[in-house]
């Protein structure tokens, strides 16, 4: 309770824009900080082209941090999100490459495996009461090795051109992932900062029994969001799947990570109750930015997890500073 | 009128028996205390009425329907209210949207799209309730950790009276307050008796209790151990009750 | 009870030491099984196991990054005392407590895939009867002789390098074969970048668009594994450069062959797990028939091309599973 009492008193130095949605500021610092340092550095780094780079190899990432995001900001956790993503890609590709199905029926093959997944682990984390951190671990395991049996340990290659073309696509010179990433961030951003469920998402996580007690059906909730979560991680299995034009039962591993470091960087409470997709965007693309300037120096590759681990801590560390000094004012 | 109806309700933890077949009637518009030793099973009765606990025994009748087995959203829409004694807000989140804390109002943004909270009407009229309490809260849009005690207090308050309650119960409202703040409450509590809404007060204060109810129950051990009227009995009695010396 | 207990197991003690004076059994330890490549291992292992005409028994981790338990699955085999132990180490060093306790109990050591460094084995106090497998360097080297025969030596232009998992050696070996023998052969294409690809496929697909964005005239990309490669091959199409750019993966998977075969990887470096797997099998069963074996055996790699698979003429392969 304390926690969250001083979470709170700290949320009004990092407010930012609608009441509704907090963002903190020095993650957008982090964010234009980065991107100056690279533009600076490489020439290349504020063409268009390589703009839509970073939106394109964010868009995996970004979507995943999106799951995460819900699932962390009312207090839970989702790590079988990479898992289920290389899954969803590995059930999309059966349906289209073995089974012969018409690609739209793949697409839905590989979400509604995504979003079984997450239901099984919200139904095991309400109802056998197990703690959501051993519930998707265990999960990360079984979709991990459930992706593995279905492919044969290979992937599957080699997909028809309508599924590739949401990868692959350029309308108007945009990547498809790039439409795709965007439409779910401002859809979601929609359901978190303005709908009940969203409102709901929030307080369970901010206090469950009070949620209970204004009447919000919490155990119902909470497996809505891991569904929804797992909805995320199809998604992600999708744009992966496309865009690699194969279902690649190792596609996503570690991936969990990242996408949660994401939304704790755009300012998701890791104990609950704040969270927004806006915050995680920028989360996503400062991984996105780093990563992409990183390649473009041709840095090699163990200075890169150096630089990448240090800007993660760079980022918390700005946070705790700000904090410490809202407190002594 | 009798507003709600307990009739023989039994609740265990485990081995333990909190509740060993309560009956107690509640009249519309009544102002009873309910007072016990700790861990004499006021907060689990009352969390019976309010549906957070199932019962493994008897059933609770309110407004002439049984509402039992109804979970504690359909309760609370049908008029119970509870004040918790940890005020049970939400920190992180604002105080207008800690008073409409699962009934926010929703409408079509830009006429079209469907569910959208309407968070200007929320503020608009959390605003007018914390007005009409008379409290101070220095902004409506800010996150309830932020609030002192008695802030937090108010919220809670605003929470429970916003949506027309017939019944409100009270745990504990008075534990943490100053002098003055008490008062406020206490004045509260005989506005909403005007008004017709029945309020259970839930205090180890006898001297709050018997300032504002009508009437005084005990429990003990999980049992009704005395249910009088305030005129016919005493503080002693009162005390007597609650320890098992009578 | 418990007599006759230990009178079966004294009995059952008896029985496969009279077993073993006749068979050999083979203990033979992996770092996985899921994944093709180990799959082929296994499949060349029971083939040379059969030609053979000995027993082996053969046990893996969950994964290739499961070291510690795969010590324990080492130390649980030798108490079934097989006669050689056949080993695929997840790092140099994981297994080398566990080998020098079976070259204690008279047990050779065969190092499979090439995973051990015989001098720090040596230092460990074990003896390696020989290392057998894919020659990682060689295949990097393969690559780079196949860029340079399609661009000509005296090309100019930026080249792509996609390295595995940071830190892990077999996809350094590959990585530093490709460069070293494309400046050799063809000094004019520079190696402008060589990435960390983690042995991710979208992080591959990643690195080729961002090095596209500074070098748009990128000529080839060499990666450390097919997976990698086919992400590139995607983004690389993806943005329209498909064509214009040789791309060249290591390992010979079906999916890399399914690429190959309609136009778009240009060439996978076939290793021959299958092969590896064989040989290892018939080579010790040669030592322990009293011939003495080289100490490093390289099983030759193979690069697939279109033109190598629709001819199909190419004896080799057949061992490419």
């Amino acid at each position: 309770m304390s926690e969250n009492a001083s979470a709170a008193r700290r949320s009004r130095s990092w407010t930012l824009g609608a009441r509704s949605t907090y963002v903190r500021i020095e993650s957008l610092f982090v964010l234009f900080g980065l991107s100056a340092i690279m533009a600076v550095l490489s020439p290349y780094f504020l063409q268009t082209s390589n703009l839509l780079n970073i939106l394109l190899a964010s868009a995996t990432i970004g979507v995943l941090a999106i799951g995460a995001t819900y699932v962390i900001s009312s207090a839970g956790l989702d790590l079988s999100l990479g898992s289920v993503l290389g899954l969803s890609s590995v059930v999309g590709a059966v349906t289209a490459e073995r089974l012969g199905m018409p690609w739209p029926l793949a697409v839905a093959a590989c979400l509604a495996a995504g979003a079984a997944a997450g239901w099984v682990n919200g139904q095991l984390v309400t109802r056998a009461g197990i703690p959501a951190f051993i519930v998707t671990l265990g999960m990360l395991g079984i979709a991990r090795g459930l992706a593995l049996v279905i492919s044969d340990g290979r992937a599957i290659y080699g997909l028809p051109e309508g599924l590739v073309y949401l990868g692959q696509g350029r309308p108007f010179g945009v990547p498809m992932p790039v439409f795709i990433f965007i439409g779910v961030a401002i859809l979601t951003h929609y359901i978190l900062s303005h709908t009940r469920f969203g409102a709901h998402t929030l307080a369970i996580g901010d206090n469950e029994a009070a949620a209970r007690a204004t009447g919000i059906r919490v155990g119902r909730h909470r497996r809505r969001l891991y569904t929804f979560s797992g909805l995320m991680a199809g998604i992600a299995g999708l744009i992966f799947m496309a865009r690699v034009n194969a279902g690649d039962p190792t596609a996503g591993l570690n991936y969990e990570l990242t996408a949660i470091t994401a939304a704790i960087i755009g300012g998701t409470n890791l104990f609950g109750g704040r969270g927004s997709i806006l915050g995680t965007m920028i989360g996503a693309l400062i991984m996105g930015v780093l990563q992409n300037g990183l390649n473009l120096l041709a840095v090699q590759s163990y200075y890169q997890q150096m630089a990448i681990g240090a800007v993660l801590i760079l980022a918390v560390f700005l946070d705790q500073w700000q904090a410490r000094r809202a407190q002594a004012r | 009128m009798t507003l709600l109806e307990i009739e023989g309700v039994s609740k265990s933890f485990g081995s333990v028996d909190v509740l060993r077949g309560i009956d107690l009637t509640i009249e519309a518009g009544s102002v009873t205390g309910l007072v016990g030793d700790n861990g004499a099973g006021k907060s689990t009765l009352m969390k019976t009425i309010t549906g957070i606990y199932s019962v493994d025994d008897g059933t609770v009748t309110f407004n002439g329907e049984p509402i039992t087995d109804l979970p504690p959203g359909e309760r609370r829409s049908r008029g119970i209210e509870m004040i918790y004694q940890d005020l049970a807000l939400a920190k992180q989140q604002d105080v207008a949207n800690n008073i409409f804390l699962g009934r926010e109002p929703v409408k079509r943004l830009w006429g079209l799209i469907p569910g959208y909270v309407d968070k200007a009407r929320i503020d608009t009229e959390a605003q007018q309730m914390i007005d009409r309490l008379g409290a101070k809260i220095p902004s409506i849009n800010r996150p309830v950790g932020y609030l002192s005690g008695g802030q937090q207090q108010s919220v809670a308050i605003a929470r429970a009276l916003t949506f027309e309650p017939k019944l409100v119960i009270m745990d504990e409202p008075t534990a943490a307050l100053a002098v003055r703040e008490v008062e406020h409450v206490l004045d509260l509590i005989r506005q909403l008796q005007k008004d017709g809404i029945a309020v259970i007060l839930i205090s180890h204060r006898l001297n709050d209790i018997f300032e504002v109810c009508d009437r005084i129950v005990v429990l003990r051990q999980g049992r009704l151990i005395a249910d009088d009227p305030r005129g016919e009995t005493s503080m002693n009695d009162v005390v007597s009750h609650i320890v098992g010396a009578a | 009870m418990k007599l006759k207990l230990t009178a079966a197991i004294v009995a059952a003690f008896a029985l496969t030491s009279a077993a073993q004076a006749q068979d050999r059994t083979y203990g033979v330890l992996m770092k996985t099984l899921a994944n093709p490549f180990w799959g082929a291992m296994e499949l060349g292992v029971r083939d040379g196991a059969s030609n053979a005409g000995v027993e082996y028994y053969l046990q893996a981790v969950e994964s290739d990054q499961a070291a510690e338990p795969q010590l324990n699955v080492c130390n649980t085999m030798l108490e079934r005392t097989p006669t050689v132990m056949i080993t695929a180490a997840i790092n140099s060093t994981i297994l080398l407590p566990c080998l020098k306790r079976a070259n204690e109990q008279g047990i050779p050591v065969v190092d499979l895939d090439a995973n051990l460094d015989h001098d720090i084995a040596a230092e460990a106090g074990v003896e390696i009867t020989f290392t057998i497998g894919s020659d990682n360097e060689a295949a990097g080297a393969q690559g780079a002789d196949y860029v340079v025969s399609q661009l000509g030596a005296d090309a100019t232009g930026p080249v792509l390098v996609i390295e595995g998992l940071s830190g892990n050696i077999t996809g350094q070996k590959r990585a530093r074969g490709f460069a070293n023998r494309l400046k050799e052969l063809a000094p004019g294409l520079e190696v402008v970048a060589s990435l960390p690809g983690d042995w991710d496929r979208g992080k591959a697909a990643n690195i080729t668009n961002d090095i596209l964005t500074r070098h748009p005239d990128l000529k080839a990309i060499f990666a450390a594994n097919d997976g990698m490669a086919l992400g590139a091959v995607e983004a690389a199409y993806a943005a329209g450069k498909g064509d214009a750019i040789i791309m060249v993966g290591v390992d010979g998977n079906v999916d890399a062959v399914k690429s190959i075969k309609a136009g778009r990887l240009d060439a996978s470096v076939a290793q021959l797990p299958y092969l590896v797997g064989k040989q290892a099998v018939e080579e010790v069963t040669k030592v322990l028939d009293g011939a003495t074996a080289e100490k490093f055996i390289f099983v030759p790699t193979l690069v697939l091309t279109k033109e190598v698979l629709d001819a199909g003429s190419e004896p080799m392969l057949e061992y490419v599973k």
